[in-house]
């Protein structure tokens, strides 16, 4: 058997998208058995891990965001398309389209050419932003460590520094290779296993610190400069991270009261990055796209007063449910930046 | 046909009545190995309601019992793949009325949809994390190393895991992402079934996974359940019908406790360890189960009534883990 793994999967072209509808869906389980007649093709074969975005010629219908559904809205003229493709995800193949009435067969002869449902292996700037939003959600769990470090509390710190190394190293290691950065995971076991002992020699521990975080910096410095400070790249990568930050806050509450403060911890660690690196771009958003500016800034403001320290407050400042409408309301303004630059 | 069997059954067994000649035997025996004889090729297995209790939680323990994933079946190549849709996720766990518990789980329950294949076919898992940490599907069973499921998978993005069926037996899945005991604590875990190419014997089918949840991050298990919701078989027990036979699929995902036992009340079972022989290992009413091991376990219930199930950790079990079958009459 080829084991490779394939990205043709329907549900995974969610991923792709900020504007989700279909992955909202509780996915069905199957009881019965449902025989295909039709041998299905073999699908397209990468090693690569899905991505956050698709590709830029074909419109993935699965994936595509509202304003990119909408080049075929306009060539076919049917109102409110956009939408009703969204509705009706997610699709194994294009030609449900038309199987599920969101539109005849006339109409998908029109735009057979301009649609598919299948991923392609991330390339340029989705590979970078994916690259980068790795390594920003590493920051995040670092930073959020520094503070409770600095707080006296090794054992609250701990998870924050196991993270990088548990859950993003791995995954983020080939792509490391790729852009030939020396490698640190050492420096971030070592900072663990300090950490884990009980954190007793601060000094070492500070140092250690210091070192793990220019890793990431030198990583992320693997990235042309003119990427790093281009806003719609930069508003991309906020995005992975704001998202992230919004699932975690949500599992960090129940019955109204913080019950998992390490979720919490986790989200505001997200969160101060991504501040900061709007921070980074905030003048040219200012000159360039002063509308979407004045509400990032707005709702980022009323966000950061969800996480007003590193222990969680008694009692939530803000539900799960308005940290992500803030978060979306970011996401939406972003999304004219993002689209217009990739056009 | 096991010692179990005839120790259980009151009636003789068919081919035993064919032995001996049904016209030796009266009307009603007669009537009664007919009985017998249809419940071969059919289960008898109560009707369970569609309104079976929540207790606050997105699924209905009473459902998991019977509920089985065959996915969705193609063919490719001459060869059927069942394709799996997965999703990690958060939700809150309504454990009881004093506890509610941030689960990380895939498909919104705990534990995770029993996935069931036959040896020989191909599984094809579409794995969509959505759960803000990363997460990974790690299978137990035969696969290469790309498909072990332990590189991370980050919020937002997906993978596909394709392993080959086998080998048949009881097996699960589960997150491996570090620390495991916290991902798997959370509820990141679920029962895979691959059926043998020549299908078990006819039986009321029954998943019963064991769990433990560290409700507080101090390392050490408050409360436990079997099918994710602590005592919720005790509060509604679980309806089998008298003379039966009951094939339990059983798995202790309890992390932290090196290991638990599963007893079974005024009875005796017969083991298939590992789910991975046709033919019993032992008889017994207790089994002892380190974290990942699980069995099928077969059994018939001779007196209808109530009897309960638990790890014979009894603290374990009045923490939650604790269930009852309802045996109902045959007649």
């Amino acid at each position: 058997m080829k084991n490779t793994q394939y990205l043709k999967i329907a549900i995974l072209a969610c991923a792709a998208s900020v504007v989700i509808s279909a992955c909202n869906n509780t996915p069905t389980t199957t009881t019965t058995e449902k025989p295909s007649p039709v041998a299905s093709t073999p699908p397209a074969a990468s090693n690569e891990m899905v991505g956050m975005k698709h590709g830029d010629k074909k419109i993935n219908i699965n994936g595509a965001i509202l304003s990119e559904l909408d080049k075929l809205e306009a060539k076919l003229g049917v109102p409110a398309l956009s939408n009703k493709i969204q509705a009706s995800r997610p699709y194994k193949t294009p030609e449900e389209l038309v199987s599920k009435k969101v539109i005849d067969q006339a109409q998908y002869d029109q735009i057979k050419d301009l649609v598919t449902i299948e991923d392609v292996v991330l390339t340029g700037l989705d590979k970078d932003a994916d690259y980068m939003v790795k390594l920003g959600l590493m920051k995040g769990h670092l930073y959020v460590a520094k503070e409770l470090l600095d707080l006296n509390k090794p054992k609250d710190a701990e998870p924050h520094i196991g993270h990088p190394v548990e859950e993003i190293y791995t995954d983020v290691a080939d792509q490391l290779n790729e852009r030939k950065v020396k490698e640190f995971k050492t420096t971030l076991i070592a900072l663990d296993d300090l950490v884990k002992a009980g954190a007793k020699e601060m000094p070492k521990v500070t140092t250690n610190l210091k070192e793990s975080l220019q890793s990431i910096d030198t990583a992320i410095a693997a990235l042309p400069e003119t990427q790093r400070k281009n806003p719609a790249f930069v508003l991309r990568v906020i995005n992975g991270l704001l998202d992230t930050a919004n699932s975690e806050y949500g599992a960090a509450i129940s019955d109204g009261k913080f019950k998992a403060a390490i979720e919490y911890q986790d989200s505001r660690g997200f969160i101060t990055y991504a501040d900061q690196l709007y921070q980074g771009i905030a003048a040219t958003m200012a000159k360039d796209s002063p509308d979407a500016h004045k509400i990032i800034v707005e709702n980022m403001k009323q966000l950061k007063t969800a996480w007003p320290a590193a222990i969680p407050p008694a009692s939530p400042v803000k539900t799960p449910p308005e940290v992500g409408k803030l978060i979306t309301a970011i996401e939406q303004s972003t999304q004219k930046v993002i689209t217009v630059a990739s056009k | 046909m096991s010692n179990l069997d005839r120790l259980h059954h009151p009636l003789l067994h068919r081919r035993q009545l064919l032995k001996y000649g049904l016209a030796g035997l009266g009307l009603t025996t007669a009537t009664l190995a007919w009985q017998g004889l249809k419940s071969q090729s059919k289960a008898r297995i109560p009707v369970v309601p569609a309104n079976s209790p929540m207790m606050g939680n997105t699924f209905s323990p009473m459902q998991t019992l019977r509920d089985f994933d065959y996915g969705t079946v193609k063919q490719e190549n001459g060869r059927t793949v069942r394709e799996f849709q997965l999703v990690a996720g958060n939700t809150t766990l309504q454990l009881n009325t004093a506890v509610s518990f941030n689960s990380w789980n895939y498909n919104n329950r705990v534990p995770g949809p029993t996935l069931r294949a036959k040896a020989g076919e191909l599984i094809r898992v579409s794995f969509l994390n959505r759960a803000g940490h990363a997460h990974t599907m790690h299978f137990h069973g035969f696969h290469p190393a790309a498909m072990d499921g332990i590189k991370p998978i980050r919020n937002g993005t997906g993978t596909i895991y394709e392993l080959e069926a086998e080998p048949y037996g009881l097996h699960l899945y589960h997150c491996h992402v570090s620390p495991v005991t916290r991902h798997i604590g959370k509820g990141l875990f679920g029962m895979l079934i691959i059926d043998p190419p020549q299908p078990r014997p006819v039986a009321d089918e029954i998943v019963l996974v064991m769990g433990g949840y560290d409700t507080n991050d101090d390392g050490k298990n408050e409360l436990y359940a079997f099918n994710g919701v602590p005592d919720y078989y005790m509060m509604n027990p679980i309806e089998i019908y008298q003379h039966q036979l009951i094939r339990l699929y059983v798995l202790n995902t309890i992390e932290i406790d090196p290991a638990v036992t599963f007893h079974l009340h005024a009875n005796m079972f017969d083991v298939y360890p590992t789910g991975m022989t046709l033919k019993p290992s032992h008889t017994s009413d207790v089994i002892t189960m380190g974290t990942a091991e699980r069995h099928i376990l077969e059994f018939k219930f001779k007196y209808p009534g109530q009897f309960m199930f638990h790890p014979h950790q009894d603290l374990i079990a009045e923490h939650g883990c604790m269930g009852a079958f309802n045996v109902i009459s045959a007649t």
